[in-house]
């Protein structure tokens, strides 16, 4: 209500009953005093001049009839009610509803081929039949095929025995004993060589033995030579010691006595 | 007396605004010509930017050329025209808000100052006086723009654009108690942050 009086935009009633307010209480006048102040304070914010630039409208809220919702709405409709006809015409669909079965079917009708009616001997009959006739054709098949398979082993066999014999028949008494004696002096030669070879090679090894253990000998002898040699010069060594240990004691004692003498 | 003629015009704007619904293309740019400079300084005050204020202004007519044919009250176009407006101002806040940048004018301030002399509608009046007055001018607006965006735009729309309680209430949705109480704490803390920068009306006097 201060507010609304500050601008003046409280009627001549509510103007009155305010003022004798403020005259109750002149502390709200003092502010509304404040705030009066303030409003004349900001007034002298001026307006800041500006042109209105040219203005330029497009016509593109005025559209073709065509391109309106509704139009292309309606259109969709008809181009699917257009299509289902066109389908329905190429493929032929029939709808039926027989025997509480709704049936939607395309293209011809097919016409279904119902068998007569059978009994069940009948069946059975039919069953036995075909089975016995099918297993009189497999034992027939078997019994070719076994035919077949003991036909070709035989002419197998009886093709290498026949190869076989004629090969041998064919080779003379000569040739059997120039084959005999071929054999006989190859072996021969063989346990000749081998012979000859195990000889030579026991000789070279008993040589290589011999010669081995003579050098050992001679080794053997110069080491213990050596060894003699380093013992006789040790014995000299201590034997010179022993010399020079004796004259000195008897050099010592031939001293000592001289000198007791001049004691007494 | 332009400005008195033109306030004469646009309080008989109905006929005009009645055309322009019909989609009166000359009707339409007559209304943008009329009311082109108070959503301008509309906005003006509220971002105390010109790129800013250019920007909503341009939207504000695009959006008004866009939905005029479906406004049912004439009487009620001024309302509904700041209501656009304010809508267009707090969503150039939003996206203030998002995105961080500023203004290039911002940096060369000083140069401005001879294109506003230019374009001052004082220009045959007295320059020192005309320059003090731009200056008090933009001291008391950076004051204005400490308020908060809802308690500046009730004071601008009463104080500078001249818009009753009732039409304030309508174009910005909320009643006119609301209206009245943002007003009041508005006017209030402009007091304490005039008191607070020393500008009172001796001060202001001696200014100008």
């Amino acid at each position: 209500m201060l507010i609304a009086y500050l601008y003046g935009e409280l009627n001549e009633k509510e103007t009155e009953k305010l003022e004798r307010y403020f005259a109750q209480y002149p502390d709200e006048l003092v502010k509304l005093h404040g705030l009066g102040e303030v409003h004349e304070l900001i007034s002298h914010v001026q307006d800041k001049e500006v042109i209105a630039p040219p203005v330029f409208v497009d016509d593109a809220s005025i559209k073709p009839l065509w391109r309106s919702p509704y139009v292309k709405f309606a259109m969709g409709i008809a181009a699917s009610i257009l299509f289902l006809l066109v389908a329905g015409k190429i493929l032929g669909p029939e709808i039926n509803y027989a025997n509480g079965e709704l049936r939607i079917s395309f293209g011809k009708k097919v016409e279904k081929v119902v068998p007569p009616n059978l009994t069940e001997n009948q069946v059975r009959e039919m069953i036995s039949s075909s089975l016995s006739k099918s297993n009189e054709e497999l034992a027939a098949t078997r019994s070719e095929d076994q035919k077949k398979l003991m036909q070709t082993l035989v002419d197998f066999n009886s093709k290498k025995i026949d190869a076989m014999t004629k090969n041998v028949s064919q080779a003379s008494q000569e040739q059997v004993r120039s084959f005999v004696s071929n054999l006989q002096e190859q072996n021969l030669k063989l346990m000749k060589d081998y012979f000859q070879l195990s000889t030579a090679d026991q000789k070279k090894y008993m040589e290589n033995l011999l010669v081995d253990f003579s050098g050992y000998l001679q080794e053997q002898r110069k080491q213990d030579l050596q060894f003699v040699q380093s013992k006789v010069n040790y014995l000299e060594r201590n034997n010179n010691q022993f010399k020079q240990e004796t004259e000195q004691i008897l050099t010592g004692l031939i001293s000592n006595a001289g000198s007791k003498k001049n004691v007494y | 007396m332009a400005e008195t003629l033109l306030d004469i015009a646009m309080m008989h704007s109905d006929t005009l605004i009645a055309r322009a619904r019909e989609g009166d293309k000359n009707a339409q740019g007559k209304l943008v010509q009329l009311w082109y400079k108070r959503i301008y300084n509309f906005s003006y005050k509220f971002f105390f930017d010109h790129d800013m204020a250019m920007e909503v202004s341009q939207k504000t007519f695009i959006s008004m050329h866009k939905n005029l044919s479906g406004l049912q009250e004439i009487e009620r176009f001024k309302s509904w025209l700041y209501t656009i407006a304010v809508n267009c101002c707090r969503e150039e806040v939003r996206k203030k808000k998002t995105m961080r940048s500023f203004s290039l004018n911002d940096l060369n301030q000083e140069r401005e100052e001879s294109y506003r002399w230019e374009e001052s509608h004082h220009r045959n009046e007295n320059p020192e006086r005309v320059m003090r007055q731009s200056e008090l001018s933009d001291l008391l607006q950076s004051c204005l723009m400490q308020l908060s965006p809802e308690q500046r735009e009730v004071v601008i729309m009463k104080e500078y654009e001249g818009l009753k309680f009732r039409e304030i209430a309508t174009a910005l949705n909320v009643s006119e108690n609301t209206v009245k109480s943002r007003m009041y704490y508005g006017l209030n803390s402009l007091k304490k942050i005039f008191e607070q920068q020393k500008i009172t009306k001796d001060t202001i006097g001696y200014e100008l």
